[in-house]
């Protein structure tokens, strides 16, 4: 007796000593995360690998802002805005070329050449005041991204027209930083590129991201949706605003008449695979409104959307209806499900 | 018979050990409503408001500028900053978690991270 268990102790030990040190064990791999001040925003990072990932996001991140910033005299933009053309990059004509399709896709909702009037606005440098319709009706004029032109690496625009892809910029950072880690073999990581969210993979133990969607009325988020591998993007006339003799006017300008989207909608958030995509879009969709928006939504396979509107009511397209939940406040009875079949 | 004994306790020790830790990891009580103070990414201050009982100013004094940050019992928010654009004061208080508080030209950002609710907010 004595001798077998002299002979099992051990055994038994290094079983304990193992449950001591394994039966609890965190995942393997470790979260690195890192703040990054750049595209005029915060930014937080975080990846289930090693810290030398972070590194190359961040590059990744200076580099883009550097090409594409509207502001900054040395980049490839301000190079095409102030000569009218120039020749640049193959990574900036792809964007710009992909950003004309969504332009496009949009039926010019989203239009990579309003700049001039949101900048008469006051909306680059906080400068706010309400332009003469005699001076919108004449920056109008050359408000039109099909004037714009890509032939290869060279990007050419009419006298007058400026462009600015800062409605796409941090969407497509956000895709190149996903394709990186992926190709690095990341299972995991998360990114928020000032309110652009994009999930690589799922959480370590394999559950989805859980996002909050921004509440317009509020500091907080009016819902979450728990994702894998998607971008969740919101744009909404609380960002950015001024007002003025009782009115308030927003950022986001409809490129239709120059005045800031009046569309029903406060906010938009769209949910989907490309960051860029759903960066675009979400722009789009607040200018649109809800039955434009539902219109494009019925159209296309590759994004989702939950639209808050003027009257209090959020909107789901039904793609979200299991990965949606309202909270704070916000409850089942003020969400809509939008189908695909209904008109 | 000594020897079997001393095994014996040994290896129930680790075992206790082994069960309390991860007792203590799945059924710890939640953190309270903590926020936590970055500058220029890094953490600066980390305050407790569920467990504050009046009110706590700190000022936040960099080569970038000044930010007077004001915590109260389940709330805070940057009372006064001499940044240009005061985006950080206009935010007001902040209650929940969600946007964080945001002072770029200062690379201030105040958040209110509640433990185990949710993993990013967009907007």
């Amino acid at each position: 007796m004595r001798r077998t268990f002299r002979l099992i102790a051990p055994a038994l030990l290094a079983l304990a000593l193992l449950l001591a040190l394994a039966g609890c064990a965190r995942p393997v791999t470790q979260a690195h995360s890192t703040t990054v001040f750049a595209m005029d925003t915060v930014m937080e990072l975080t990846v289930y690998g090693g810290s030398e990932l972070l590194d190359g996001a961040r590059d990744i991140l200076t580099g883009m802002e550097s090409r594409l910033s509207v502001t900054a005299p040395g980049s490839e933009i301000s190079a095409i805005n102030e000569n009218g053309s120039a020749t640049v990059s193959p990574d900036t004509a792809e964007l710009i070329g992909d950003a004309l399709g969504l332009c496009d896709m949009t039926g010019g909702a989203l239009d990579i050449t309003v700049y001039p009037i949101v900048r008469a606005w006051g909306f680059t440098t906080g400068q706010y005041r309400v332009p003469g319709q005699a001076e919108i009706s004449e920056l109008l004029e050359n408000v039109d991204y099909t004037t714009v032109s890509v032939d290869g690496s060279a990007v050419a625009l009419p006298e007058g027209a400026l462009l600015d892809l800062g409605a796409v910029t941090k969407g497509r950072a956000g895709d190149l930083i996903a394709e990186y880690w992926r190709d690095n073999r990341v299972k995991s990581g998360l990114l928020n590129l000032g309110g652009n969210v994009q999930a690589i993979g799922a959480k370590p133990d394999g559950s989805p991201w859980r996002i909050g969607v921004r509440d317009p009325f509020s500091q907080t988020y009016l819902g979450t949706v728990s994702v894998t591998d998607r971008a969740v993007v919101t744009s909404g006339g609380y960002e950015r605003f001024f007002e003025e003799d009782g009115n308030t006017y927003w950022h986001i300008i409809d490129p239709a008449d120059g005045y800031p989207a009046d569309s029903g909608l406060l906010s938009v958030t769209v949910v989907g695979k490309s960051g860029f995509l759903c960066d675009g879009l979400s722009t789009a969709l607040f200018v649109m409104g809800e039955d434009r928006a539902a219109e494009l939504w019925r159209s296309r396979e590759d994004f989702d959307a939950v639209l808050v509107t003027a009257g209090g009511e959020i909107v789901i397209t039904e793609g979200l209806e299991g990965s949606f939940s309202p909270a704070n406040g916000w409850t089942d009875e003020d969400v809509r499900v939008l189908r695909r079949d209904q008109d | 018979m000594i020897k079997t004994k001393t095994w014996t306790v040994i290896i129930l020790i680790i075992l206790a050990l082994a069960l309390a830790a991860c007792a203590w990891v799945f059924l710890r009580p939640a953190e309270g409503q903590v926020a936590r103070i970055y500058l220029d990414g890094e953490l600066y201050r980390e305050i407790d408001l569920a467990a504050l009982t009046g009110p706590e100013r700190i000022e936040i004094r960099t080569d970038r500028g000044v930010n007077t940050v004001l915590a109260e019992p389940g709330r805070i928010c940057v009372e006064s900053a001499d940044c240009p654009d005061r985006v950080c004061v206009d935010t007001g208080w902040i209650s929940r978690s969600g946007a964080p508080i945001v002072c770029l030209p200062h690379r201030l950002v105040i958040r209110l991270e509640a433990a185990g609710e949710i993993d990013a907010v967009t907007g």
